[in-house]
């Protein structure tokens, strides 16, 4: 497109500047803060934060959350997806408005109507004593069930968007030709659609693991400080604590696990692949 | 000729005078909270007064501490309001200077809890506020601070995370409740621990507390009397206690910056806060409640405040040096048996 290489760089250059100086040097100035101790580099302030059991629950809390909320939206990711993109194209296209519209209404109020959806006096509660199955309604708010439904609200219709995407390049015969030559669901899912349409599932994965682990008010108004999150732990170590020293220590491990998890996600999809 | 004269020179007067009063400059920091009415009642009225500036900084009491702490030697702020215990944490600091009584001609109209709450001479309370239990009336019975964990009661309750500025005074209540009176609150956090399943949320904000009183999520909190305002607009029958033990509470204070190189004005603007006019339109916006003795209200803002001098001489407050000196245990003892 460009005549030399140097045409296109100074295009590039404005952006490149401007990432650098307003994100990549205060995000490096932030987390060197962790690294440090009285001009010192060490791994001490990590050590200290993995010492208190109360820091490796919370780790391990959102880690657990993070990926079941992101398998959940990957199974009920491909149903969705699946159907839509098997509808007539009229039909797609208002629904594919649906699973976006969540999208263009503001979390802190999609996380407040949870709130009266799950209380006691809930719609949840009011349906389950209705049929009979408790007498007694449910805690749910407060809960890492609470949070986790929160999550999976917020996050899934990012899942269904990659995965649409992706199951559109499927080609249109892979699916008949695989059920005519004797697969059944379960193998055509998993030998034809899941190799063909991973990088939409690695995409769609990685959105909503980093989503899930970053969230702050899903997990601050739905879990309260009963269901401390990582990010919930470091706004914690910053307004009340005044500890930025660990507050910079959970915002590198948080930097960490999504690249990891997109590392992993990758790995997960070729590996399926050659099989 | 002579007319334009005249205003020539009263519009060079006025400008030489707007210029002079640009000069002075208060700089002044603040809780976040009800800055409009503030800027009403006490900011804009102040300008017109002394015919300086003030700049406002706002935030919440860590940040702005901290930020007095990094400028120690060149302060940027002149005076501040801040919690009791957060004024001797900055006494102890040497981020403060002794307050010059003389020069508030408003001193002695303090109800006696406000006049120099930590005994240093450094801070000078201008608010107050009890903090007892909000609870449904007609679901529990609350007579003492320990009914909060009975098990009929225990499973409707939000209790204040011990982060927050209620979760300390109310943690003291339950100790004297439970017989146990330390400083430590280790019988009231162990007790609070035990129960930590069946309480609904430990809060952070008590904004929230409403919408779940209104969904019946809970049915009793502890809370601060700023809050209570909006329970009583719930159609629910709600009650504010009066434990036997006594109800708790805070105090906010004002404090003067070491260094402040605009000590009069500083005391100038003290004196105004606390003058029975400001006190009174404060009080009756619902902002803050009166330290000053000399405020009358009407009996429906009363009943929305922390108001009166029997009040005043009932409010059991953590010492400051108490909680200065437990801060840090209390909660780490939290952590370890009711944050995880």
């Amino acid at each position: 497109m460009f005549q030399n290489r140097t045409e296109a760089l100074a295009l590039a250059l404005p952006a490149a500047v401007f990432a650098a100086l307003v994100f990549v040097v205060p995000v490096v100035l932030l987390l060197s803060e962790g690294f440090k101790s009285a001009d010192q580099w060490t791994l001490s302030a990590y050590v200290d934060f993995f010492s208190q059991s109360l820091n490796r629950t919370v780790f391990l809390r959102t880690l657990k959350l993070g990926a079941l909320v992101t398998l959940a939206a990957a199974v009920i990711g491909y149903a969705t997806a699946y159907a839509i993109v098997s509808l007539p194209p009229g039909a797609k296209g208002k629904m594919i408005g649906l699973v976006v519209l969540p999208l263009m209404i503001s979390p802190v109020a999609r996380t407040y109507a949870w709130i009266v959806i799950l209380g006691r006096t809930g719609i949840v509660n009011q349906a389950l004593m209705a049929v009979g199955l408790t007498d007694e309604p449910f805690r749910i708010l407060f809960t890492e069930t609470a949070v986790f439904i929160g999550l999976l609200q917020l996050f899934l219709p990012l899942m269904v968007i990659s995965l649409i995407s992706a199951l559109e390049n499927l080609p249109r015969d892979a699916v008949p030709a695989a059920r005519v030559l004797g697969a059944n669901w379960f193998q055509v899912f998993w030998k034809v659609i899941l190799p063909l349409t991973r990088e939409g599932l690695v995409v769609g994965g990685t959105l909503v693991f980093t989503g899930s682990m970053t969230a702050y008010i899903t997990p601050a108004i739905l879990g309260g400080s009963k269901v401390l999150m990582l990010e919930t732990l470091l706004y914690q170590q910053v307004t009340v604590a005044n500890n930025f020293v660990s507050a910079s220590v959970i915002a590198f491990i948080l930097i960490v696990m999504s690249f990891a998890a997109n590392i992993l996600l990758k790995r997960i999809a070729t590996a399926r692949n050659r099989t | 000729m002579n007319k334009l004269f005249y205003l020539s020179a009263a519009a060079l007067a006025l400008a030489a005078g707007s210029a002079q009063a640009q000069d002075k400059t208060l700089t002044i920091s603040v809780y976040a909270f009800a800055q409009d009415e503030f800027k009403e009642i006490v900011y804009d009225p102040f300008e017109a007064q002394c015919g300086c500036k003030l700049v406002v900084e706002t935030g919440n009491s860590v940040e702005r501490l901290a930020k007095m702490e990094a400028n120690k030697a060149n302060p940027v702020i002149d005076m501040a309001v801040v919690s009791m215990a957060d004024a001797l944490s900055a006494a102890r600091s040497d981020l403060t200077e002794t307050i010059d009584t003389s020069k508030l001609s408003n001193y002695d109209k303090l109800y006696d809890i406000a006049k120099d709450p930590n005994g240093d001479g450094m801070s000078v309370g201008y608010t107050f506020y009890a903090t007892s239990i909000a609870y449904r009336t007609d679901k529990v019975k609350i007579e003492s601070w320990a009914d909060l964990l009975k098990d009929d009661v225990v499973s409707h309750v939000a209790f204040p995370n011990v982060t927050t500025n209620q979760g300390p005074p109310a943690l003291y209540m339950l100790g004297q409740a439970l017989g146990a009176d330390t400083p430590d609150l280790k019988a009231a956090i162990e007790a609070v621990g035990e129960k930590k399943d069946e309480i609904v949320t430990f809060y952070v904000k008590s904004s929230q507390l409403v919408q779940l009183m209104q969904q019946e999520e809970i049915w009793a909190a502890p809370i601060g009397r700023f809050s209570w305002a909006p329970f009583t607009k719930l159609d629910l029958p709600i009650g504010w206690a009066t434990p036997k033990e006594g109800q708790t509470g805070g105090m906010n204070v004002m404090i003067l910056a070491k260094g402040s190189k605009n000590q009069d004005l500083a005391h100038e603007f003290m004196d105004f806060w606390l003058s029975t006019e400001v006190q009174t339109k404060l009080a009756e916006a619902l902002v803050d409640s009166p330290a000053n003795s000399e405020v009358v209200v009407s009996d429906e803002v009363a009943g929305n405040i922390t108001y009166g001098e029997e009040t005043a001489k009932s409010l059991k407050l953590i010492p400051s040096d108490v909680a200065l000196d437990n801060r840090d245990a209390w909660l780490s003892e939290w952590n370890a048996k009711v944050g995880q």
